[in-house]
């Protein structure tokens, strides 16, 4: 009984398992987005205004499709993933540089709103796994719970790099040691929720420092790739990663049926 | 397959463990490296000089009239300031964002519908002035 039901949660379940590859195209995604906003806005001179607005009804489609899917299909969920952290970042840097809110007030607001997230999901679902994102509503509720953490990590991320002056090269240390620990308590045996929305919002800042300590310039302390260089190499990988786990997920799949 | 799925756990652990240690050794020389440019430079931003030539460039062209000429420096100093933002904000914040508002305005200036050729000279100007504010030479 108790098996079977796990057995139709694992199936339906419309989120990945948390492998290597997942933290691997997690860690990417974030240059890889952020590249783009900044190449729209700059680059292309679309403004701040009309790039948010595109990347906004971009991620509503995005998720309006995952949201819409049966089951998990890789392609769509990173892609959703990928306009989540753009928009994230965005909403940070609106509140930053456009309405001049301060990070040490931005940071904490971010980390109540996503308190305030899981607070609800709790208070309706019992449970924060993201084992069994199996209803619309716990759907709703692990999007929402990461805006919020691609939110609070650009803003924690930025006050400890920029406004502190850390500077990314410290950043990919002091994250990364971070990211180190919450693993090793997680394989001691500490809470696994926990352990995954922590590393989750750590993750953000890594990806941001990794990012720049490939793309700046050699006089900043970077390797100098560029940000194009960079956002293509790291593409690159992640569509490698996606098509990897759609064949993956294909085999089991029939494994399943076999 | 329990065997497996251990070992599968142990091998993933010791990957993020190896990561940033990895990450950090590569990056330790920067790090100095880093750290005794900003000191050696005069302003605590560094060494602004390729960003202060795009300014003065373009205050040059708009001086013979030449507003495209002139918008077009401005939008290298906005890519490049823009690409620069990681490395050097770190440095000091608070002078990056002075600078930063500086370089907004006269982009704006130069980008209205009908520029007011006086108001984006002035923004040019104010750009100069805060650099070299910035790095005590006035």
């Amino acid at each position: 009984m108790d098996f079977a039901k796990t057995r139709a949660a694992i199936t339906l379940n419309k989120v990945p398992q948390v492998t290597l590859a997942f933290w691997a195209i997690k860690i990417m995604s974030t240059t890889v987005g952020e590249t783009g906003a900044d190449y729209l806005a700059v680059h292309v001179g679309l403004g701040t205004a009309v790039t948010d607005a595109i990347t906004l009804t971009l991620l509503i489609a995005a998720l309006a499709l995952q949201i819409r899917m049966s089951r998990y299909v890789p392609w769509i969920y990173w892609l959703t993933v990928v306009l989540v952290s753009v928009v994230g970042t965005q909403i940070t840097d609106a509140l930053t540089d456009g309405m001049g809110v301060s990070l040490y007030v931005s940071t904490p607001i971010f980390a109540a709103a996503l308190a305030a997230t899981f607070a609800a999901w709790y208070a309706k679902e019992r449970t924060l796994s993201i084992h069994t994102i199996v209803t619309g509503r716990r759907e709703l509720f692990y999007w929402t719970a990461i805006l919020f953490t691609f939110a609070l990590g650009t803003a924690a991320g930025d006050l400890a790099t920029e406004a502190v002056g850390l500077g990314f090269n410290l950043g990919v240390i002091v994250f990364g040691a971070m990211i180190a620990v919450v693993t090793m308590a997680y394989y001691l045996g500490a809470d696994a929720v926990l352990c995954f929305w922590l590393a989750y919002i750590l993750t953000r800042p890594l990806g941001a420092s990794l990012g720049d300590l490939l793309s700046q310039a050699r006089e900043y302390g970077g390797l100098g790739f560029g940000s194009i260089y960079t956002s293509l190499g790291f593409l690159t990988i992640i569509v490698a990663l996606v098509a990897f786990l759609t064949l993956h997920d294909r085999s089991t799949a029939a494994d399943e049926r076999a | 397959m329990p065997t497996q799925k251990t070992f599968h756990r142990i091998v993933l652990s010791a990957l993020l463990g190896v990561g940033p240690l990895s990450a950090s050794i590569l990056s330790a020389p920067f790090v100095v490296a880093g750290s005794t440019q900003a000191q050696a430079a005069s302003s605590k931003l560094g060494d602004l000089t390729s960003f202060r030539n795009l300014v003065a460039d373009s205050k040059a062209l708009l001086d013979k009239g030449d507003l495209v000429g002139a918008k077009a420096r401005l939008k290298d100093l906005e890519t490049s300031w823009d690409e620069a933002e990681a490395g050097l904000k770190p440095r000091a914040a608070a002078d990056w964002h002075t600078l930063d508002k500086a370089i907004d305005r006269a982009l704006t200036a130069a980008r209205a519908t009908s520029p007011d050729l006086a108001a984006c000279k002035s923004a040019l100007d104010e750009i100069l002035a805060t650099m070299d504010r910035l790095a005590g030479r006035s």
